[in-house]
């Protein structure tokens, strides 16, 4: 087989949760140009939310794959349980999750109340569990499955103001290696990607901190979601069998800046 | 452009080192097969052509150079050779490397001599294939580096001292080629795990790979795929990075390589 028909995704059917994060929006329409069909589901049951996973979906019948759009709240066990049993129901089979929860929170610490520092953790840290346990009963079952978690530098690096976002996040990594080693015999591969710094998201919201980046980052300028995404598929695909319990991380170098 | 068409190498030239064999030759061919023409290098000249014919298998110009990395003019002079063949350098995998003299010496036991050849071999080589490179990427505006560390550059183990400081040494060589060349140049990392290359001997010693998480060695050919993407447009925005490859040893790793110790579950 030529090496990069490894990378192909034809026949394979994924879950993405967090279609309206740009990375999340990202990765679904890369596995779906890769080959795969894909169901997307929200974080929240916001309306915002959903109108962007249903375009999202439009996108992938675009391409002549097969999707769906699904509102769930991803911290919540029983939805995340359904937009797996969907995703099945619809495809018949699910070899693909990819998590990309992605709730922004920048608060000094002693200002977070504890409601707030569960729903950080929940969003970013919990959703995660939960879509990992509820796709595994399938993966488990047909001794295949790629899992690929969404994290952020954030995750490697401490932010001030950010103690609940980069705990969760760090979370989402760590889990990530524990799952791959507890699943490692089962056919079932989990990885991380660890994405740099990409426009329109809640932190630069704050001009000069935008100012800042794009100053100090070695590209000077944000990564585009779309430069994350081929990690993804990578991950995902035959091309990868041998790897699991890693973070391939697309940083554009910040983290090798002392 | 689709994501899969981005992986397509046509028109790119990449000079392996160390292509003679093992990883480096698997290296080698998939970068052909996905498009590339390759200088394949390496000190001994019956196994770069037998990698060239390879290379030519699949339909891609080879160039089959004599060279050894820890002579900064034989990478001068092989350097010169790919650019008057090719016009020009896209990728560069820095791969040639390996246990050397006094490799599992006890410290007060490594000679001079030792400490010089596996510092050269395993982190001097790729300094000089870069540094040689290096300013014709710039030229162009454009290039990849994929320099090849090991889980040892990584962590450290009894009595290894030589190798595991020069593959560490390789992975913060390679933080700076990202801090100083970025965006025009990107430099990464991969940390194959235990590839036993086809050697009855190696997978002995191995055990096969049961103690690996995933419970086998790897292949040469699962390489190939990794080596692709990090050379690709998929990865424009990927600098100064490490993919380890290793079916799951890093990812726990606190007892000996790649024993994932499996924490003992709560009885009633």
């Amino acid at each position: 087989m030529m090496v990069v028909e490894q990378f192909s995704l034809a026949g394979k059917a994924a879950l993405v949760i967090g279609a309206s994060n740009p990375l999340g929006r990202a990765a679904a329409v890369a596995l779906a140009e890769a080959g795969a069909d894909v169901g997307v589901a929200t974080t929240t049951r916001s309306p915002r939310e959903e109108v962007t996973a249903n375009s999202c979906a439009n996108e992938i019948w675009a391409l002549n794959r097969k999707g769906f759009a699904l509102a769930i709240d991803a911290a919540d066990e029983s939805d995340v349980d359904l937009s797996i049993e969907r995703t099945v129901a619809e495809f018949g089979r699910l070899d693909i999750l990819v998590n990309a929860p992605d709730l922004h929170f920048a608060t000094p610490l002693t200002d977070i109340s504890l409601a707030e520092w569960r729903r950080v953790i929940d969003a970013n840290l919990t959703s995660v569990f939960l879509a990992c346990r509820a796709a595994a009963r399938e993966m488990l079952n047909q001794e295949s499955g790629r899992i690929v978690n969404i994290s952020s530098v954030l995750a490697e690096r401490g932010m001030a103001n950010g103690s609940a976002y980069c705990a969760a996040q760090a979370g989402v990594l760590n889990m990530t290696r524990a799952l791959a080693l507890e699943w490692a015999k089962s056919g079932v591969t989990v990885n991380g990607v660890g994405a740099g710094w990409i426009d329109a998201t809640g932190f630069l919201a704050d001009e000069n901190m935008r100012r800042q980046l794009e100053r100090y980052l070695p590209y000077k300028r944000l990564a585009e979601p779309e430069e994350i995404s081929g990690a993804v598929v990578y991950l995902a695909s035959d091309a990868a069998a041998y790897l699991t319990g890693q973070v391939i991380w697309i940083e554009g170098g910040a983290l090798s800046h002392v | 452009m689709g994501v899969l068409d981005k992986l397509n190498l046509d028109g790119k030239a990449a000079i392996v080192t160390g292509a003679g064999r093992g990883l480096g030759r698997a290296m080698a061919v998939a970068l052909a097969d996905a498009g590339a023409d390759i200088v394949a290098t390496a000190r001994t000249r019956g196994q770069i052509d037998e990698t060239a014919d390879l290379v030519r298998d699949k339909g891609r110009r080879c160039l089959a150079v004599v060279c050894d990395v820890t002579d900064s003019e034989s990478v001068k002079g092989m350097v010169d050779a790919s650019l008057a063949e090719f016009r020009q350098i896209d990728i560069l995998v820095n791969n040639a490397g390996g246990a050397t003299d006094g490799f599992g010496n006890a410290l007060e036991a490594i000679t001079d001599e030792q400490w010089r050849v596996g510092i050269a071999t395993n982190l001097t080589g790729a300094m000089y294939c870069s540094r040689a490179v290096i300013p014709h990427m710039i030229e162009r505006g454009s290039g990849k580096i994929i320099n090849v560390t090991s889980g040892f550059g990584l962590r450290a183990a009894r009595n290894n001292f030589i190798y595991t400081s020069a593959k560490a040494g390789l992975i913060n060589f390679t933080r700076s080629l990202t801090m100083t060349y970025a965006p025009a140049i990107q430099a990464n990392l991969i940390a194959p795990g235990l590839f036993p290359h086809g050697v009855p001997a190696m997978q002995e010693w191995w055990k096969g790979g049961k103690f690996v998480p995933m419970g086998r060695l790897g292949g040469d050919e699962e390489l190939g795929p990794l080596c692709v993407f990090l050379a690709s447009d998929l990865t424009s925005y990927m600098n100064g990075q490490i993919i380890v490859l290793d079916g799951g040893g890093l990812a726990g790793g606190q007892l000996p390589t790649g024993f994932a110790p499996v924490i003992p579950l709560e009885r009633e």
